[in-house]
């Protein structure tokens, strides 16, 4: 069976970035590309979920960056059986996380996998909507922020993560749309020889797909955060500190 | 003489004896054979002669342990003569050949075998008393050993050494009845003689019994002995000089590809091992002496080079017959060493130097790390991210490529861009001494002082990437070849006449490496440099300086470069008095950081490093600096010197803040180093 893992290239942020002089958008040019990290949590999760059960890992991602097909290799490298990237015209847009799900759910439509893994969330879908979208699209039940998963007997038995350090074990029916937070292990090293050797044995499908015109949210403007005043960290004794503290609220007219 | 009986008894056990040994060793020959590749013998002609010289010499021995060396240079040499000697033995049994009290050439054969009988009796006993009384073998209780092997290693001891002294013994007495048995002392066999009054008063037939009973036990105790020969340690007789002589002259920085077989990159398992790497196992003599100058073992993780020989050499013994017929042997991590000590291995070379019977235990870690690695077992999590790193942004500390000369915008000059003017010194800079903090300042004194110099360099900016020595250490070698690959294209963009480097390990994979993938230039390290801009009068002393200083050698660049006399040669020239650390040079201990081991987790109790500060700090109360000439040391040894507590009584410090300090150069901040006042 098959288990579909939906990942995602964003910009490096070791590297500087900078914004395009028209003001909405990064310097794509001097921007280079990672895979999310959450989502290279998905597919660990989803290739140890695979060992065990002798599923097969089908990465699957949309190509905004150009460049997806290294990120693609190195999920082939480390143990996917297949890779699909979907390829359209996306130049120059940040695709929205709802875009981005339409996009995603005819290809996992045609796969009929029993789960679909992908990271809790990404640098532009900071409020970790992708899964519920996609989960909403299929009708699938779903889970996010999920820590670590077990196949059963047609369930997915999952731990989520709560508040307070409380986990959570839920059982889902299959198929099912998991948001990866973390895996069970560190995602696994992939030694470059075995990614050069799938480069030239392997292949990646490709997908043209419609580019979703209305989804792309309207930029107005980019910009990096400005300083902001710093922090002062107080010291001393509880009394002396809760002095301090008060001293600081009147100053500021809270008092 | 012998009685017909028993010459025909001797020649039927000989005949027995030797089938058995012959189908013994040719088992052996078998199961090294399954080794990957096969040896060049064409080298053997052109090296017999020489290794058998320094064999003779016992020139590997010596290297180490003189006390004990000399009772195997005797035991060695009577063992040596005893080949001439056993067959006018042979000859004296079968035909009543004899050199008793004759003269000339056969008095000084019968000299030299008395007095050698008696120095392989002293140096055999003295091996004994110091294997099972003084220094019986130990290893720390983290070391995987076989379970044959505890009790064997003291068996196998004590069969071979009994035999010889068994041997050499009976021969001895034996040769003492023969003189008394003539009635007079015979002068060309001073000892013998001596013995040969014990026999006073006994009758003839008590000395002709005594005679036979002694060539016996002297020959045919051979006999008994051969078949056992092959599985013992004594073989080494015959695998060491073949292990000295077939080695291949590689230089010890430059390692092989790693093998493929079955799918495997390196080993898992016996067979996927080189045949030199079986046949260490062989040649292995169980003397320990690559554990006690192991900085992994010395600091108690689970690591003992020994431990690892031993395994092998006991595995096959006790499954020769399967793995000479093909069988595949469990995976080594289960019967010759174990995880933890494949990864605690700084890939310091210190048992490959001091084997002295040739083998390359690193190598066999090395070759398990690379099969480790390419079938993605789980790594240590810092060394991960560092191949991550590495493999995004060639630099370990997961910085962008662009930030790599950062260093060099603090300096009151521009550095030359090789990519876009020639230069003659391509200076190669280095991650640590391009991106760690620490560090940068040690690299902004070295341009300082180029420049200053007048020395005409240049950098290859954002496109140096890490050398990838250390890289391929680790057992990545993809990675190494990519690095080799990015670093040789930027190369090609720069024009050059030599390489000069900060760090041991870039220089020794530019050095040794490198050429393998067809680049081949001058590589100097910076001490060599300097040295010579200090000898030429380029850099000036203005100011002598004066401290007890001591210096540590790199492992990459003294014991595997032998770049042990430049260094020393500008502390000298800077007035310093150089106080040497017992292990200096060539015989160098290691600061952990060698083969990976910077980017890992030490699991050890204590650091080599710290141990090398108590080292240091033994040398007196007067000494004052710890002088490195490596980017990686001086992390090691700041840190060390801290976790010590030796801090402000040791200060580390890099070579090149010396010279500065001592040529003053204008704009750089001489450190505090006592100088050589004025007057005197
Ligand atoms: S190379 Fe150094 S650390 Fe590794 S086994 Fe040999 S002596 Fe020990
Ligand atoms: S490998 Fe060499 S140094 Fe180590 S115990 Fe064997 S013979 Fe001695």
């Amino acid at each position: 069976m098959t288990i579909v893992v939906v990942m995602e290239q964003v910009p490096d942020v070791v590297e500087e970035l900078a914004i395009a002089p028209s003001g909405t958008d990064l310097d794509r040019d001097a921007v280079s590309y990672v895979v999310n990290e959450y989502d290279d949590h998905a597919l660990e999760e989803a290739l140890l979920l695979a060992e065990a059960t002798g599923d097969e890992v089908v990465a699957v991602g949309i190509d905004t960056t150009g460049e997806l097909d290294q990120a693609l290799y190195t999920a082939l490298a480390k143990g996917a059986r297949r890779a699909i990237k979907l390829t359209g015209d996306f130049e120059g847009t940040w695709l929205s996380t709802r875009a981005a799900a339409r996009l995603l759910v005819p290809v996992i439509q045609e796969l009929e996998p029993r789960l679909v893994l992908t990271g809790v969330q990404a640098p532009d879908d900071l409020d970790g909507q992708l899964a519920p979208t996609l989960a909403a699209l299929l009708g699938w039940p779903h889970a996010s922020v999920v820590i670590g998963s077990q196949l059963v007997d047609g369930a997915v038995q999952v731990r989520k993560e709560l508040w307070g350090g409380m986990t959570m074990t839920l059982e889902l029916e299959l198929p099912a749309v998991l948001g990866v937070q973390a895996a069970r292990q560190a995602p696994r090293y992939v030694p470059i020889s075995r990614v050069r050797q799938v480069m030239r044995e392997a292949s990646i499908e490709t997908r043209d797909v419609e580019t979703p015109g209305d989804l792309a949210p309207a930029i107005m403007r980019l910009r990096f955060p400005e300083e902001a005043g710093q922090a002062e960290i107080l010291t001393g004794s509880a009394s002396e500190i809760a002095d301090r503290i008060i001293e600081l609220l009147r100053a500021r007219g809270l008092l | 003489m012998l009685t017909t009986s028993e010459r025909i008894a001797f020649v039927l056990i000989a005949l027995a004896s030797l089938l058995l040994t012959a189908h013994g060793v040719s088992r052996i020959v078998r199961a090294i054979a399954r080794g990957q590749g096969r040896p060049n013998w064409g080298i053997f002609f052109r090296r017999v002669i020489p290794v058998s010289l320094d064999i003779l010499l016992q020139r590997p021995i010596f290297r180490t342990r003189p006390f004990v060396s000399l009772l195997h240079a005797g035991v060695f040499f009577a063992f040596v003569f005893y080949g001439l000697v056993n067959i006018f033995d042979l000859a004296e049994g079968f035909i009543g050949f004899s050199t008793l009290h004759r003269g000339g050439i056969a008095a000084l054969y019968n000299l030299i075998a008395d007095l050698l009988s008696v120095a392989a009796l002293a140096g055999m006993l003295g091996l004994l008393i110091r294997r099972f009384g003084l220094r019986p073998f130990r290893f720390n209780e983290r070391v995987l050993l076989l379970p044959s092997v505890r009790f064997g290693i003291s068996r196998d001891s004590a069969i071979v050494g009994g035999f010889i002294l068994l041997h050499v013994g009976s021969r001895w007495i034996g040769q003492a009845v023969r003189v008394a048995e003539s009635g007079r002392p015979d002068w060309s066999q001073p000892t013998a003689s001596l013995v040969a009054t014990l026999f006073h008063g006994w009758n003839e037939a008590a000395l002709t019994m005594a005679s036979h009973v002694t060539w016996w036990l002297a020959l045919g105790l051979i006999l008994a002995f051969l078949p056992y020969f092959p599985y013992s340690k004594h073989i080494h007789l015959f695998m060491a000089p073949l292990n000295l002589i077939l080695r291949e002259a590689r230089p010890l920085g430059q390692l092989e590809p790693p093998t493929s077989s079955d799918g495997t990159l390196g080993a898992e398992r016996l067979e996927q091992l080189r045949w030199y790497q079986l046949l260490d196992a062989y040649a292995c003599i169980m003397c320990n002496r690559c554990q006690d100058v192991c900085p992994a073992h010395g600091t108690g993780r689970a690591l003992s080079p020994a431990a690892l020989e031993i395994n092998k050499r006991y595995y096959l013994n006790r499954n020769l017959a399967a793995f000479a017929g093909g069988a595949t042997s469990p995976p080594l991590l289960e019967i010759a060493t174990s995880k933890e000590a494949v990864w605690s291995c700084t890939t310091c070379a210190a048992c490959v130097r001091i084997c002295p019977v040739g083998n390359r235990p690193m190598l066999d870690l090395i070759d398990i790390r690379r099969a480790l690695v390419n079938r993605g077992d789980p790594l240590d999590p810092n060394l991960q991210s560092a191949l991550e790193s590495l493999a995004r942004y060639g630099n370990s500390f997961g910085k962008p490529a662009r930030q790599r000369a950062r260093w060099a915008k603090e300096l009151p000059f521009t550095i030359k861009d090789a990519r876009k003017e020639p230069v003659e010194y391509l200076w190669f800079v280095g991650d640590f001494a391009s991106f760690d903090p620490r560090m940068q300042e040690n690299t902004k004194t070295v341009a300082q002082l180029f420049h200053a110099a007048g020395l005409d360099f240049g950098i290859l900016y954002e496109d140096e990437r890490n050398a990838g020595n250390d890289v391929r250490r680790v057992g990545e070698e993809g990675l190494f070849e990519m690095l080799v690959e990015q670093n040789l294209a930027a190369l090609e963009k720069a024009q050059f006449r030599a390489i000069v480097t900060t760090d041991p390990h870039t220089y020794n994979a530019l050095k040794n490496e490198y050429p393998a993938y067809g680049f081949r230039v001058p590589v100097y390290h910076y001490t060599e440099v300097l040295a010579e801009l200090l000898e030429r009068g380029a850099l000036r002393v203005q100011q002598p300086l004066r401290a007890a200083v001591t210096y540590h050698d790199p492992c990459y660049l003294g014991r595997y470069n032998r770049i042990t006399a430049a260094p020393r040669r500008i502390i000298r020239a800077l007035g310093l008095e150089l106080r040497e650390m017992p292990r200096h040079g060539e015989n160098t201990y290691c600061c952990g950081a060698g083969g990976g081991q910077i980017w890992m987790d030490s699991g050890g109790q204590e650091r080599p490093s710290e141990q090398r500060i108590r080292e240091a700090v033994a040398l007196g109360d007067d000494l004052r600096y710890f002088v490195v000439s490596c980017p990686k040391d001086m992390a090691m040894y700041s840190d060390a010197v801290k976790t010590t507590g030796y801090e402000g009584r040791l200060t580390v410090i890099d070579v090149a803040r010396l010279v500065a300090s001592a040529v003053r150069i204008d704009g750089l901040e001489p450190e505090s180093i006592p100088v050589e006042s004025e007057a005197r």
